[in-house]
């Protein structure tokens, strides 16, 4: 694993901070709104850190470990900023079925990351989901928003170069 | 923009008004292309061919044809599918549509009115029904009568697909849409409706199956002026799209569901649950309550009945045991979506400790259908207990991927062979799998399983919520259920300890067993461990965590003992126990990999001497192998598998035959051997390398048992073998032909002078056909009919002649017939040609050769005239219920019969011994085989057994393998005796095998084998394939994706 800046600076990004409260003062009043609150949040900040939950807890009057527990439980939440790309592998039974061991597996000796984790230089983030309901097309893989479909290990390097030459180019 | 609020009679006009927009030939629009987009459609590039659709129609209604959209139609496998309707033809369906086809369809279909059959699936629409309309058809491509997917469907929730656009609410009401809610809220009661839900036998299509109408019926009693209507939207069991299907496709079916429940219990408000992996669900589903709120369908009089509802959807954030009713409620609470114990049961204490009913998608998708047609309606379809329809998420190693919709009590192997089109590459079929990580495993014994509740769960499995993964011969079960018991270690919610640290222990061992660690009494603790969190697990989800690993050890038992035994995974998966799938499938563990690279490298000497390490007959096997590696070969699942016993065969034709390594004799122990086929010659080699004299008893006159007396020389030429057995022989082996063991010496004597005995004499005898007249003249036995031509005696050949049986003797027999001059040469079947045991090789090249093959037909009598044959009468069958090999049982149809005219019968049904010269007091026998252990000793301390003799009629190299572990235990036997130690084979000398050269292997399909023309075969027995050049195999070599080698 490589170490990654785990924080947001606010200095450098404070309209980030206003648009995080924006999205606290909508929900405020709404019992059971942390759930969505953090989906919408971390649709803005990309990632949950600490400071992103603090903020959270308080602009809705909860307890940090209340809303800590939350983000830890759902997998949905990440505590860790993610790649430029993110990677994710399905490994439900239909895509295990189908060889996705193998392509994560490929995608590892490829990348040298850990599932879970991002590249060296932060091109692409791994992660395994379970089932994206996608079995028609299995074994599945996801990079950002594009769906790889009936992807098999030999493909894999061909798939990740696609995205490569996309980021250094862009 | 406001819309008018809608009262009943609106319902009618806009239904009109889509109808008449809609009609073809009106309104200057003649053709309307439809593209559907579901998840796994936009996955597939659907998006773009709408696009290249409306680039070419940008004129819209100008040129005529209306560009539509719809959600999935259900066949996965085929997206992107584009339905083209032109009028007054049928509609077309069309697959895996790309840019290209776009431009033929609308050159040719929609401008000349003609199909495109290339890449047209069938004619028709999804939702077929009888229409009188007569319409311009293709003959050559399926009608979707004839088109099985669909034809044997019954379509209910799925009553839309591929007919609306999701987005349009007034398409939906084109298709009767809130006509159910509005005859419940205006004309029922809220008893009524509850009564009509009970009436049509509905139950919870989430799995747990509890009677929909009885949940309502509680919660309407329960008292409280507030409570909820949720629908779960949590679809996650892996394998399982049904849900996302219907919000994507259909979603204000769901709405109206909703709807009707919230007036049964009287409810103003409720929420969908629906993960947030399933982004196009919620934006669709979002959109659908914003419409219906403009129409008026959803919030204050609703179709002006003063009845309120209206509902929000609540993304849930990943956890899948938010599934579990009470962990649902949890979450949309804001908290950690841990379950609550139960009772109270949330019909009485759910939501905000309010009454509340949770049901799931396509529980709620029935109900319109179920209050506009009548509960009676629904109830037609299904088996006692469970009733109507049921979607399943057909997924895993089956052709047709897709949704399926069929009556409850539809067996499992209808779903799977006959609507999913069977298992892909000829593979076999393994095991069902029902209910996700909840579920179980039914193999091919449950087959006639009806898809009832009930009947699922006696069987091991639960009917879950519809996901059914087809696994194949490749997937290993006891990797299945690691599988699983992650999924549930990762997933179960820490509330309680059973779960939280079971799954874990359960886990662990598994991974264990998987990497080869495994210990005896393994299965009895996971068995153990099971039992205690069924018992004492909080919730649903911890409950039946353990439910995959019991079902796979109820089913698939050996298969945990292979792997904790033997070490070895059956299913070449679990790849810490092999280095290569080829060599962990092979019976004798060839270095597949190592020969390989040697061709490759073009080292044929040195591929020689990997070959005779492991195979004392690597130039028999090269030519006769049923080459089990090459199905499990990782080549297979990009393109083609490697051709590994072509690429033998080149090595054995150019590479030097290396002498094997044998001492001189050191022990005084004699070892007799009965039968010299190629298990008996494999003792006979390990044996004399061990330094034991042997002895090898033979009834005929020549060593080779069925390589010599039953293979064709077209396929395994004289000279070939008798080069392969001398070079055995040469290492001092003893060789008494002519000795008939039991008439020329006694079993009892040949016990009294050999300290060990190996018994292989085969299975040289056909079995008679057991009808009436196969006593006649003409009638003869395969494995009789070959062996003669193999003595080079005269054989009368018929002019027609008919043969019995679908297995290898069966094509050599008919193809050695066709050489001696038969003019017709026919193979009856009594299955499908799919269902032959002979080689898919072997059958093509006979039929090649001009020989029929008759399918589906079976003999009931030969008929003779003055004892002679003259006809053979043939019963036609058909396939019924599934038997246990996974095949369906052939059984007569009345009265259908064929007659064959023919002079000569060849009857190849099976094979077995010929064993007068022993008891079954002498030796353990089962039937005509003798019984053996797992080291190929029977029940007598010096004597063994291997071949064909113990396992009916099998392969050359099961035979070899059968030999090589009788060797060892004999050779342990014998020392263990005399108190000395194992033998320690002599070192191999060292062969460098090389890496990969680059790191590309060589694109393309699996190199042909030259063979003769079919014309020159028939003229005499020179042998068929003619073997690779050097320059062919090497590159054919290069197909390798070197599985052995770790990528570094």
């Amino acid at each position: 694993m490589h170490t990654v800046e785990s924080d947001l600076d606010l200095s450098k990004t404070p309209d980030v901070w206003e648009r995080v409260d924006e999205v606290i003062a909508k929900y405020k009043d709404k019992p059971g709104a942390l759930i969505p609150v953090l989906e919408e949040v971390q649709a803005i900040t990309g990632y949950l850190p600490e400071s992103v939950q603090r903020r959270v807890a308080c602009g809705l009057g909860l307890a940090l470990s209340q809303v800590y527990g939350v983000v830890t439980f759902y997998s949905y939440f990440s505590m860790q900023p993610r790649g430029r790309h993110q990677i994710r592998v399905c490994m439900g039974t239909a895509c295990h079925v189908r060889g996705a061991k193998r392509n994560l597996q490929q995608i590892q000796k490829i990348l040298d990351v850990e599932v879970g984790g991002c590249s060296c230089d932060r091109t692409f983030g791994l992660e395994v989901v379970r089932c994206l309901g996608a079995c028609g097309l299995a074994p599945v893989m996801v990079v950002d928003e594009d769906t790889h479909r009936q992807v098999k290990d030999a493909k894999v390097g061909e798939i990740l170069e696609g995205y490569r030459s996309e980021s250094s180019t862009s | 923009m406001k819309f008018k609020k809608l009262v009943r009679e609106d319902l009618d006009t806009i239904k009109a008004r889509i109808a008449a927009q809609r009609e073809l030939g009106t309104n200057g629009v003649h053709t309307r292309v439809t593209v559907h987009l579901g998840t796994c459609g936009l996955a597939s590039g659907a998006d773009r061919v709408l696009e290249a659709f409306g680039r070419k129609y940008a004129q819209g209604h100008q040129s005529g044809v209306e560009i539509a959209v719809s959600g999935c139609i259900g066949l996965c496998s085929q997206e992107p599918l584009v339905t083209v309707e032109c009028f007054q033809m049928e509609p077309c369906l069309y697959a895996r549509v790309d840019q290209n086809v776009v431009e033929k369809i609308c050159d040719v279909h929609v401008n000349t009115r003609r199909v495109v059959k290339e890449h047209a699936l069938m004619q028709g629409l999804a939702l077929w029904e009888e229409s009188s309309a007569k319409k311009q058809k293709d003959l050559q491509v399926p009608h979707v009568s004839e088109f099985a997917f669909f034809s044997m469907q019954q379509s209910w929730v799925l009553g839309n697909r591929g007919l609306i656009a999701p987005e349009s609410i007034e398409q939906y009401i084109w298709r009767d849409g809130y006509r159910a809610a509005a005859k419940a809220l205006q004309q029922m009661s809220p008893r009524q409706i509850i009564e009509e839900v009970k009436n049509s036998g509905l139950r919870g299509r989430g799995g747990g199956g509890f009677p929909t109408g009885l949940k309502w019926e509680f919660c309407a009693s329960s008292p409280g002026e507030i409570k909820y209507v949720l629908c779960n939207a949590d679809e996650g069991d892996p394998g399982a799209f049904m849900d996302r299907s219907v919000m994507e496709g259909d979603p204000h079916a769901v709405l109206e569901g909703m709807i009707i429940a919230a007036r049964a219990i009287g409810v103003p408000s409720g929420y969908i649950y629906c993960r947030a992996e399933y982004p196009l669900a919620v934006k669709t589903l979002d959109l659908a309550i914003q419409n219906a709120r403009a129409y008026g369908l959803l919030g204050k009089d609703i179709l002006g009945s003063g009845f309120d509802f209206d509902l929000e959807i609540y993304q849930g954030a990943g956890a899948f045991v938010c599934g579990e009713e009470t962990a649902l409620m949890t979450s949309i609470e804001g908290l950690r979506g841990t379950p609550r114990p139960r009772p109270p049961f949330p019909a009485v204490s759910g939501l905000w400790k309010k009454p509340t009913i949770l049901n799931n998608v396509e529980t709620y998708a029935n109900i319109p259908r179920i209050i506009l047609h009548g509960a009676k309606k629904y109830a037609r379809w299904g088996t006692e207990s469970s009733k109507g329809t049921k979607v399943f998420a057909l997924t895993g190693k089956v052709d047709n991927i897709g949704l399926v919709e069929v009556p409850m009590g539809t067996t499992l192997g209808k779903i799977i062979f006959d609507i999913g089109g069977g298992i892909p590459g000829g593979k076999k079929f393994k095991a069902a799998q029902l209910g996700g990580p909840s579920g179980g495993c039914l193999p091919v014994e449950h087959l006639n399983t009806p898809t009832d509740y009930e009947a699922i769960i006696k069987a091991g499995a639960i009917m879950g919520s519809g996901g059914l993964i087809v696994m194949d011969e490749d997937t290993c079960m006891v990797d299945m259920a690691r599988f699983f018991m992650d999924f549930c270690k990762d997933e179960s919610c820490g509330k309680c300890t059973p779960c939280r640290v079971g799954t874990r222990r359960m886990l662990a061992i598994l991974e264990r067993i998987c990497e080869g660690q495994g210990r005896e009494g393994d299965i009895e603790l996971l068995e153990d461990l099971a039992a205690s969190i069924k018992d004492t697990a909080l919730c649903g989800l911890g409950q039946t965590a353990p439910n995959p690993v019991l079902s796979t050890i109820r089913y698939f038992r050996d298969e945990y003992e292979a792997h904790i035994r033997d070490k070895r995974c059956p299913a070449a998966v679990c790849s810490k126990l092999f280095k290569s799938p080829c060599q962990h499938a092979c019976p004798v563990g060839m270095d597949i990999p190592a020969y390989t690279a040697l061709v490759q490298a073009g080292r044929f000497d040195d591929a020689y001497r990997v070959l005779v390490r492991t195979n004392p007959f690597p130039s028999v096997c090269a030519r006769v192998c049923s080459h089990p590696c090459q199905g499990k070969c990782r080549r297979g699942q990009l393109d083609e598998p490697l051709a590994i016993r072509n690429l033998k065969r080149v090595v054995t034709d150019f590479g030097q035959k290396p002498a094997y390594r044998f001492q001189p004799v050191v022990h005084t122990e004699n070892v007799a051997v009965i039968g010299s086929g190629p298990s008996g010659l494999t003792v006979a080699l390990e044996m004399r390398k061990r330094g034991y004299p042997v002895t090898v008893f033979e009834s005929l006159p020549e060593p080779g048992g069925m390589l010599r007396w039953g293979i064709p020389e077209y396929r395994l030429p004289r000279d070939v073998l008798q080069a392969e057995i001398r070079a055995i022989l040469n290492t001092g082996i003893k060789l008494r032909t002519n000795v008939r063991v039991g008439a020329d010496i006694t079993f009892q004597e040949i016990c009294r002078s050999y300290d060990a005995v190996y018994i292989a004499v085969g299975a040289q005898k056909s079995m008679r056909l057991q009808v009436e007249g196969d006593q006649s003249e003409g009638v003869v036995g395969a494995v009789e009919l070959l062996k003669a031509i193999a003595m080079d005696e005269k054989v009368g050949i018929g002019r027609r002649v008919v043969v019995v049986g679908g297995g290898n003797s069966a094509v050599d027999a008919a193809r050695s017939a066709i050489r001696l001059g038969a003019e017709v040469v026919t193979i009856v079947y009594r299955r499908e040609r799919k269902d032959m045991p002979a080689l898919p090789e072997e059958i093509e090249a006979a039929v090649e050769e001009g020989i029929g093959i008759v399918e589906l037909a079976a003999p009931t009598r030969i008929r003779h005239k003055d004892g002679r044959v003259s006809a053979v009468e043939l019963d036609r069958m058909e396939l019924c219920e599934f038997d246990r090999s996974g095949r369906k049982t052939p059984k007569p149809i009345d009265g259908q019969k064929i007659i064959l005219p023919a002079d000569m019968v060849i009857a190849a049904v099976s094979q077995e011994a010929e064993l007068d010269f022993i008891t079954q007091s002498e030796v353990g026998m089962v039937g005509k085989r003798i019984r053996v252990d797992a080291a190929q000793a029977t029940s007598q301390a010096f004597i063994w057994a291997g071949g064909d003799v113990v396992t009916g009629p099998a392969m050359v190299i099961d035979a070899v393998s059968a030999g090589q572990k009788a060797a060892r235990s004999m050779d342990v036997f014998l020392r263990e005796r005399k108190g000395e130690p194992a033998w320690i084979a002599p070192r191999e000398e060292d062969i460098s095998i090389p890496r990969l050269e680059g790191d590309e292997t060589v694109a393309g399909l699996q190199a042909r084998m030259p063979a003769l023309q079919a014309r020159v075969r028939r003229e005499g027995f020179q042998e068929v394939e003619k073997g690779y050049s050097r320059k062919t195999a090497r590159k054919e070599a290069g197909r390798c994706l070197r599985c052995d080698v770790e990528v570094v």
